[in-house]
């Protein structure tokens, strides 16, 4: 072989004397137009859907999942094709995306995912190659169609609006919401990704009605039965009672209180005690048809007026759990190694209900805590301080 | 032509062949460019990173980081800690503790005469003295609990070690707060619903951008910035070069308020505001006055974002308790600005977006909760909170804040907690009464008197009976005040026991003292920019652990074992083993957020760079929506007037903020007919507190006649006829020390300042010996702040100075104790 690459070598590089320079170059140049056309009339070729759902493992596994979405099939009958999103437009990036399109080429050979199974053992190494492109590019191929400066953020919901503005101020990257948007999540997400799955994972199953749970995490509440109008957001740990259920919907009811300086918004679970419940819309939070209002009374050391609330709002079916303890025990071990990075984490019971969020929200910049943890954390910290403890 | 993606991909494989000859040509030329005079590693310190050459065992060159646009000139004195001759070479162990044990002559602590034992001896010695002082008392005679700032890296966090394996053993007294912020900690929560002080500010180039006017209050971001909690950066540099283009070009006028001219005004080129000592809360009160009286005040924002000025203008106006009406006249009397700059000034802030930026030296004084408290105030008052490049800060000067955030998750550290919170030996949590938790500055009003109840914070506080310290890469005999009251403290103590790399007086003062190794004798792993979070930094050891010097983790570990908890304690991994487990985890952390290589490809190139964040604006959420995102105070709203804190009946902190005279002050306060000089102990030009004091070729570039420098006034100096360059005795009644004058034009007539953290050098270990370095808390006053946090004084302290004749001692700071045979 070695010695192969020295003769080829040894040819390659010893000047023409039986060919003139002219001929040489001119040769080489209609050979390269020839090259560079056919080259990349078979690369548009490959860049085309009817190409990418040509052999199996796309057609039945991730275009079967994009007909289920928006991206497929809308009222506007704008829609995106694999390309759209899996090729980048620019050419650079565009022969580097098909440079690493070799590894396909060896897994197409050797039946790396040629089966259900295989594929969905390999979803999540797939997705995440493809979110870790999207993050390097800041989500180039959404933000080709989707385009900040373009969104009228007056006619999103009002939940949408303080996410997508804040995205928008800081030119977020779509994806790092937005995964599974186009296609399923990873089927071992839950249990091996991140924070969130660790919440979800406490949620029990099987609610009854007339009992109490609490949630796993923030959870959208919404005004219907049909999940359609956002009515608020439910905070992590807050508990719920289950007053129907309505196959993906359950109705519930919130016993909280709020402040009455502003709309109202923001819900409480016991009078003068900052351990938030959840926020409503201001459209429910200042409507009789969602709540009941019970008594009012000021709270001396602040010199706010409270008023007793009983909220009843719809949510999805599920991040429930009938035991607030295994909430705890999460948080506690959480708080107890995320907080003693610096220093020694204080004592639960060291400052008062009302003074642990200053004391959690001055510290966040040092932890990497989600902002579902942070607020079950949070709650935990509260619901544990000197007020429920007579230990100092 | 139809090809689908099937037979594509089949058919390109046969081709494919061929392109997969070829790689490796390129690297046949990199072994060759190895240094022939050694190996470079990269490290990180407080100070920065940098490339170190590692030559027959030896550092022999340190470099900045190529990534460091502004490093310190500190990594100048990084050598010298390496191979100081104050490192601690062997475990050993107080002479006449040796002799007696607990029972020892407490007297003689200090006398600095120690006897060498091998470490099997000495972690015994440790072991049994826990086990005696848990079995003997109970958790409430052991305190375990003061933490300092610790070399770097995030394996080898010292505090983190001491307290895992001391709990693994038992429970002991722990502290709350810390000696940089405590004041300000405590208060900010109440008034501006957090710390403030560690928590990230509005982004530079947003207050570059908006900004008109800068207020530097107390502040010198140019020296502070120098060091960082983790890796430092110094990105925050090019943003203060900005600023100097922009004040010359007059786009933005920064005024420094301060005694003294600072390093970062002097470097700005900015105008300064001089100011009397401890009197900023007048000032800001006489700014209010101005503020109200010309409705120059946004009573909208304080509508609808405060609660409480209402309670508060009247101690403005005079018609509150005291009927003092605070007008720019009262203020000039006591602050010495005059009435009508005072009102020039507060107009200024008004006109136009004003950024204040407050250092932490104002909330380090008696009632240091109060000029804080005011500042937010008069924030609140300008009605700019929450504006890009408006509003206050407590924390620019401090580990970059200010640069953006990347937003990526750092490296996590060593479990500092038993993996099970009840998996002790000694299971006993009875503290017989006495609080389990104190407020740092107070141990040693603990040690003297025990039992004693004090207000802190809202609660009362039992202070507890402590008979045993471990310390760990923390040195309160630099950073605690009045060393005489701590050398009568220290004789009451049975044991103390001081891990360290270095000889420092805290060692000395010790009874059990075992050697760690640098932080550049092992393998560690650290963020790089605290709140930039600008990367990931390797470690890698330079060299191997000097003399019989070990790492934390060795040390614990061999305590630990002593009590079969080795394998609890470990997890069963060793060094290099933490080390890969902390960057996988930030992998995990950051996926899909920020791409980082495998480890071994980031212990090969040193770091992970996660670039720059985005732009962002301290409290603007709470500004555009300050129902659900409101602020962590009782009420969710600025706090003017707090009832939690009137409800506390705290004499020295009360409802609203408010001007206290102090137990002493210069120009013209209480003691200063005797003691006419305020003496500043800000933080360190040249070390990061006591941390480099010991680096003896660095020390000598600042150090005068082998003294730590007193910066002067040229007149007082010239008033008692001292030179620049002479030795001067500076003295109060709490104590004296020797230190070399610098004369300055910076220091204004009766303020001189000594850094903190020169090391403490007794002649002896009576009480009253004059210190023969210069460290400053051999001055100054031992007070909680206030009964509310109860946090350091230090910049109260007045003291007065003369030349020094005779033969001076020799500095005995340095250089270990007198090994006994």
């Amino acid at each position: 072989m070695k010695q192969l690459i020295k003769k080829f070598w040894r040819t390659f590089s010893t000047p023409s004397v039986h060919l003139s320079f002219g001929l040489l170059t001119m040769g080489g140049f209609i050979a390269g137009i020839i090259f560079w056309g056919g080259f990349n009339t078979a690369l548009e070729v490959t860049n085309t859907e009817e190409f990418c759902i040509g052999c199996h493992e796309m057609s039945d596994n991730v275009y079967v999942e994009l007909q289920e979405t928006v991206h497929w099939q809308n009222r506007s009958g704008v829609r995106a094709t694999c390309p759209d999103c899996h090729v980048p437009h620019n050419w650079t990036d565009k022969m580097a995306r098909k440079m690493q399109a070799s590894k396909e080429v060896w897994g197409a050979i050797f039946g790396t995912i040629d089966t259900r199974e295989k594929f969905l053992a390999k979803r999540g190494e797939l997705a995440q190659h493809e979110w870790d492109r999207l993050t390097a590019n800041n989500s180039l191929e959404c933000k080709n169609c989707h385009n900040y400066d373009s969104m009228d953020f007056s006619i999103m919901s009002e939940r949408a609006q303080v996410q997508m503005k804040m995205a928008a101020e800081r030119d977020q990257s779509c994806i790092d919401c937005h995964k599974g948007i186009a296609h399923h999540l990873p089927e071992n997400m839950n249990s091996g990704e991140g924070m969130l799955g660790k919440l979800e994972e406490m949620a029990t199953s099987g609610y009854q009605t007339g009992q109490a749970y609490y949630s796993v995490r923030q959870l959208p509440l919404f005004e219907d039965q049909g999940l359609s109008t956002e009515a608020g957001q439910l905070n992590a740990a807050t508990k719920v009672k289950v007053l129907a259920i309505e196959g993906n919907a359950i109705q519930v009811e919130i016993d909280a209180w709020r402040k009455t300086k502003g709309f109202g918004r923001v819900l409480f679970e016991d009078f003068a005690m900052n351990i938030n419940d959840g926020y409503l819309t201001k459209e429910v939070a200042q409507s009789d048809q969602f709540m009941t209002q019970g008594e009012s009374k000021t709270d001396d050391l602040t010199g706010l007026p409270w008023q007793k609330v009983n909220v009843t709002l719809w949510m999805r079916n599920g991040s429930l759990t009938d035991s607030r303890d295994t909430l705890w025990t999460f948080a506690k071990s959480t708080y107890d190694s995320s907080c003693s990075v610096c220093h020694t984490q204080p004592a639960e019971a060291h400052f008062d209900t009302n003074t642990w969020p200053g004391m959690f929200n001055g510290m966040l910049s040092f932890v990497n805590l989600d902002g579902d943890t942070q607020a079950l954390v949070l709650k935990y910290l509260q619901k544990h301080s000197s007020d429920f403890s007579d230990a100092h | 032509m139809s090809i689908s993606r099937r037979s594509f991909l089949k058919g390109i494989v046969a081709t494919s062949a061929a392109t997969l000859v070829g790689p490796g040509l390129l690297n046949v030329a990199k072994a060759a460019t190895a240094d022939s005079a050694g190996q470079w590693k990269v490290s990180g310190s407080h100070w920065g990173a940098f490339r170190a050459r590692v030559y027959a065992g030896k550092v022999q060159e340190i470099k900045p980081f190529e990534a460091d646009k502004y490093p310190t000139e500190m990594l100048n004195g990084i050598k010298g800690i390496i191979y100081s001759p104050s490192r601690i070479r062997y475990p050993m162990v107080r002479y006449d503790w040796y002799l007696k044990r607990h029972k020892s002559d407490t007297t003689l602590r200090g006398d600095n005469r120690f006897i060498r034992v091998t470490w099997d001896e000495a972690i015994d010695l440790f072991y049994q003295e826990l086990e005696r002082v848990q079995t003997q008392y109970g958790p409430w005679a052991l305190h375990a609990g003061q933490t300092g700032w610790r070399q770097t890296g995030q394996v080898h966090s010292c505090g983190n070690h001491m307290e895992r394996a001391i709990s693994m053993h038992g429970y002991s007294v722990k502290k709350v707060g810390d000696y940089s912020t405590g004041a300000g900690q405590t208060i900010m929560p109440y008034v501006l619903g957090t710390t403030e002080v560690y928590a990230q500010g509005t982004s530079w180039p947003l207050i570059l951008e908006n900004s008109k006017t800068i207020i530097l209050w107390a502040n010198d971001p140019v020296k502070n910035l120098q060091v960082g909690w983790n890796c430092e950066t110094h990105e925050s540099f090019a943003f203060l070069e900005q600023l100097k283009a922009k004040v010359a070009n007059k786009e933005i006028r920064v005024i420094s308020v301060d005694p003294v001219k600072t390093k970062t005004q002097n470097y700005l080129d900015c105008e300064h505001k001089y100011i009397n000592p401890q009197t900023d809360v007048p000032f800001m009160l006489a700014i209010a006055h101005t503020l109200y009286k010309e409705k120059l005040y946004d009573k909208k924002f304080l509508d609808t974002y405060a609660l409480g000025f209402e309670d508060f203008i009247p101690y403005v106006t005079g018609e509150g308790k005291d009927k003092v009406e605070k007008t720019p006249e009262w203020a000039e009397a006591i602050c010495g600005v005059k009435a009508d700059e005072i009102r020039d000034f507060a107009r200024l802030m008004a006109k136009h977006r004003t950024q204040m930026l407050f250092g932490w030296a104002i909330q380090r004084q008696q009632h240091g909760e109060q000029p804080y408290w005011m500042g937010a105030v008069v924030a609140a008052m300008l009605g700019q909170i929450g504006l890009p490049g408006g509003g206050i800060s407590y924390a620019h000067h401090y580990s970059s804040i200010g640069v953006p955030s990347t937003g990526a998750a750092g490296p996590g550290a060593f479990p500092r907690n038993p993996d099970k919170p009840d998996d002790r030996i000694h299971k006993n949590n009875d503290f017989k009464g006495y609080s389990s938790t104190i407020p740092v500055a107070r141990w040693v009003d603990a040690i003297i008197e025990p039992g004693k109840v004090i207000n802190a914070n809202g609660a009362k506080i039992t202070l507890p009976d402590i008979k045993m310290m471990v310390f760990s890469g923390c040195n309160p005999w630099h950073h605690h005040q009045d060393r005489n009251r701590m050398k009568q403290a220290f004789h009451k103590l049975e044991t103390v026991v001081a891990v360290d790399f270095t000889w420092t007086a805290t060692c000395r003062f010790s009874d059990i003292v075992l050697p760690a190794c640098t932080q550049w004798e092992r393998n560690d792993i650290d963020l790089y920019g605290s709140y930039s979070g600008r990367g990931i930094i390797a470690m890698q050891k330079l060299v191997d652990p000097l003399y019989q010097s070990k790492t934390d983790f060795e040390i614990f570990t061999m305590l630990a074992r002593r009590f079969g908890k080795e394998k609890e304690y470990t997890q069963g991994k060793g060094e290099m083993a933490w080390v890969k487990e902390l960057y996988d985890g930030c992998v995990a952390a950051n996926k899909g957020k920020f791409e980082m290589p495998d480890f071994a490809k980031f212990w090969q190139d040193g770091w992970v760079d996660f670039g720059t964040g985005p732009n962002w604006t301290r409290q603007a959420d709470f500004r555009k929506d300050p129902e659900i995102n409101a602020l962590g105070t009782p009420s969710g709203f600025i706090e003017i007037f707090s009832r939690k804190i009137d409800r506390y009946g705290y004499e020295d902190c009360q409802g609203h903020p408010m001007w206290f005279e102090k137990a002493e002050r210069s120009h013209g306060g209480p003691g200063s007919d005797k003691h006419p000089i305020w003496l500043q102990s800000c933080h360190p030009n040249k070390r990061l507190h006591s941390q480099m004091c010991d680096s003896e070729e660095f020390r000598a570039t600042y150090a005068v006649q082998g003294r730590e420098p007193i910066y002067i006034n040229a007149g007082d100096a010239k008033a008692r006829g001292i030179n620049d360059g002479d030795l001067v005795r500076v003295y109060n009644d709490r104590g004296q020390l020797l230190a070399g004058a610098v004369i300055s034009e910076n220091f204004p007539p009766g303020v001189a300042r000594i850094e903190e953290g020169a090391w403490y050098g007794p002649t002896d270990n009576t009480i009253g010996a004059i210190d023969t370095y210069g460290d400053p808390n051999t001055l100054t006053l031992d007070k909680g702040s206030s009964q509310l946090a109860q946090a350091t004084s230090a910049n109260t302290c007045i003291v007065n100075y003369e030349k020094f004749t005779g033969e001076a001692p020799a500095v005995t700071s340095f250089g270990g104790p007198k090994e006994m045979a």
